[in-house]
């Protein structure tokens, strides 16, 4: 664990930059609205609702909105998320109309995953990872919102976010924003196959793993330069390990099948089985086809590897 | 008085010497029940790798049955591998047993129970002899049954 005075001092530093945060915003910057994004890569066809419902799964909409440890009702929210920065409780995300996104158009939808701002026009905090979902595309987003739709809706109120004050601010975060947020769609790199750009898509977008996977700066935002190093605070305080090729301390000595089959069964190939949130994780990513699990593995594998203190495990 | 005072330190002595010993001896003693539970994971790991390089082709049957015919075993042994005192610091491994085991212990035997049913399972399967059965109960197993404790009774340790 953290020692507390760890915590202190990173929040000291943090009131410091966040008058930097409030001038930012009484300038009101206007983001960039969003380009159009380039149709879905590679995503399985069907009806948009079974479409949807993979792309859930790639997306682990349910490991914060549904609140499992607590027999929460599938997507009803009410999660609690621990960070640095106080208890976050998800939102329901079911259709029910007063408590959930019943009443979302399409158009609120989109702008929540791709600007992260909510309908009534404020910001997100990013726990909520619109910074990754930025990329996904408008087809795959729709999809999602289809499948949400289609579920039982669920009344259940959302509860209040546990955070001291000054991170409680959402207005704050325009000035997170503008130092840490790029929005845009996702950039395929054509030289480097379609595996890769599939992989690269689903890593990066729709699975959003370096959300625990990738350090967290003093602001919360993850380090680009750290991208999948691994992480000695992640989410609820718990170690994650390094999945970059890098040999000693990533997964370099691991095969392409190697990941498959830990994306598949949860198994690692000491044979030993993934517990914690990974097992979650997999819990989704058995669900996804051969295809994209494998188009997983061929992008870890072409990272660039990164040395990390500790073993990854 | 003189004696009463010296027959009572060395009473008191005796207590601590006592209670020294017994936490020297309980503290081995985890130590032992530490190193039998690593062993039997990893024993297990080999078990379930016989079945994998089965269904990969890279290993033969008998192995496969082998293995599996021991996963059935260790999985009803698990209990046993975990008495009350051994959660905590665990200076050889990677891993710690959380205390949930043993204030929720039934919660605990549920699992070990559910692991337990499906190694049976397997090895039905792998009995049976049709790869895609066999496929899924590994699957199965090793999603459900080992992924099921670890999730929820095990946490990794930062060293």
């Amino acid at each position: 664990m953290r020692p507390a005075w760890s915590y202190s001092r990173r929040i000291g530093r943090v009131i410091a930059r966040s008058s930097v945060a409030c001038v930012f915003d009484a300038v009101s910057v206007a983001l960039p609205l969003t380009l159009a994004a380039p149709t879905a890569v590679g995503a399985p066809q069907g009806d948009v609702i079974s479409r949807g419902a993979y792309l859930a799964a790639a997306a682990g909409c349910d490991q914060c909105h549904t609140d499992s440890k607590n027999n929460g009702q599938p997507y009803a929210g009410g999660r609690a998320l621990a960070t640095p920065f106080g208890t976050f409780y998800s939102p329901n995300v079911t259709p029910d109309p007063e408590t959930g996104i019943g009443r979302w158009s399409e158009a609120q939808f989109l702008r929540a995953l791709r600007d992260g701002v909510r309908p009534d026009g404020s910001n997100y905090f990013p726990v909520f990872p619109y910074p990754s979902f930025t990329e996904i595309t408008d087809d795959d987003v729709r999809a999602i919102k289809a499948f949400l739709v289609a579920q039982p809706a669920v009344r259940r109120s959302n509860r209040a976010h546990d955070v001291a004050f000054p991170f409680s601010l959402r207005f704050l975060q325009t000035g997170w924003k503008l130092l840490f947020f790029s929005p845009g769609p996702f950039r395929p790199k054509p030289e480097r196959g379609e595996a890769y750009n599939r992989g690269a898509y689903l890593v990066t977008a729709l699975a959003h793993c370096g959300d625990c996977h990738t350090p967290r700066n003093w602001f919360g935002a993850t380090e680009p330069s750290r991208f999948l190093a691994g992480t000695s605070h992640g989410p609820d305080g718990k170690a994650v390990p390094n999945i970059t090729p890098d040999p000693d301390t990533g997964i370099g000595d691991w095969s392409e099948q190697d990941i498959v089959t830990l994306l598949k069964d949860g198994q690692t190939p000491d044979f030993d089985f993934v517990g914690g949130a990974m097992a979650d994780v997999v819990k989704n990513t058995s669900r996804l086809d051969d295809a994209d699990r494998h188009a997983i593995a061929v992008y870890l594998k072409a990272l660039p590897p990164i040395r990390s203190e500790k073993k990854a495990r | 008085m003189l004696s009463i005072n010296k027959s009572r330190s060395l009473g008191a002595t005796a207590a601590l010497l006592l209670a020294t010993t017994t936490a020297i001896a309980l503290a081995q003693d985890k130590e032992t029940v530490l190193k039998n539970r690593q062993t039997t994971m990893k024993e297990q790991g080999a078990d379930l790798k016989n079945v994998k390089d089965y269904l990969d082709g890279k290993g033969d049957l008998a192995k496969a049955k082998e293995g599996a015919a021991n996963l059935t075993q260790t999985t009803k042994k698990i209990p046993e591998l975990f008495p009350p005192g051994t959660g905590g610091p665990n200076p050889t491994g990677d891993y710690v047993a959380k205390p949930v085991i043993w204030t929720d212990w039934d919660k605990f035997l549920d699992a070990q129970k559910t692991a337990a049913a499906k190694a049976d399972a397997l090895l039905v399967a792998v009995n049976g002899g049709d790869k895609t059965a066999i496929e899924t109960a590994y699957s199965d197993l090793g999603k459900n049954g080992c992924g099921g404790c670890h999730t929820t009774f095990r946490e990794k340790i930062e060293k």
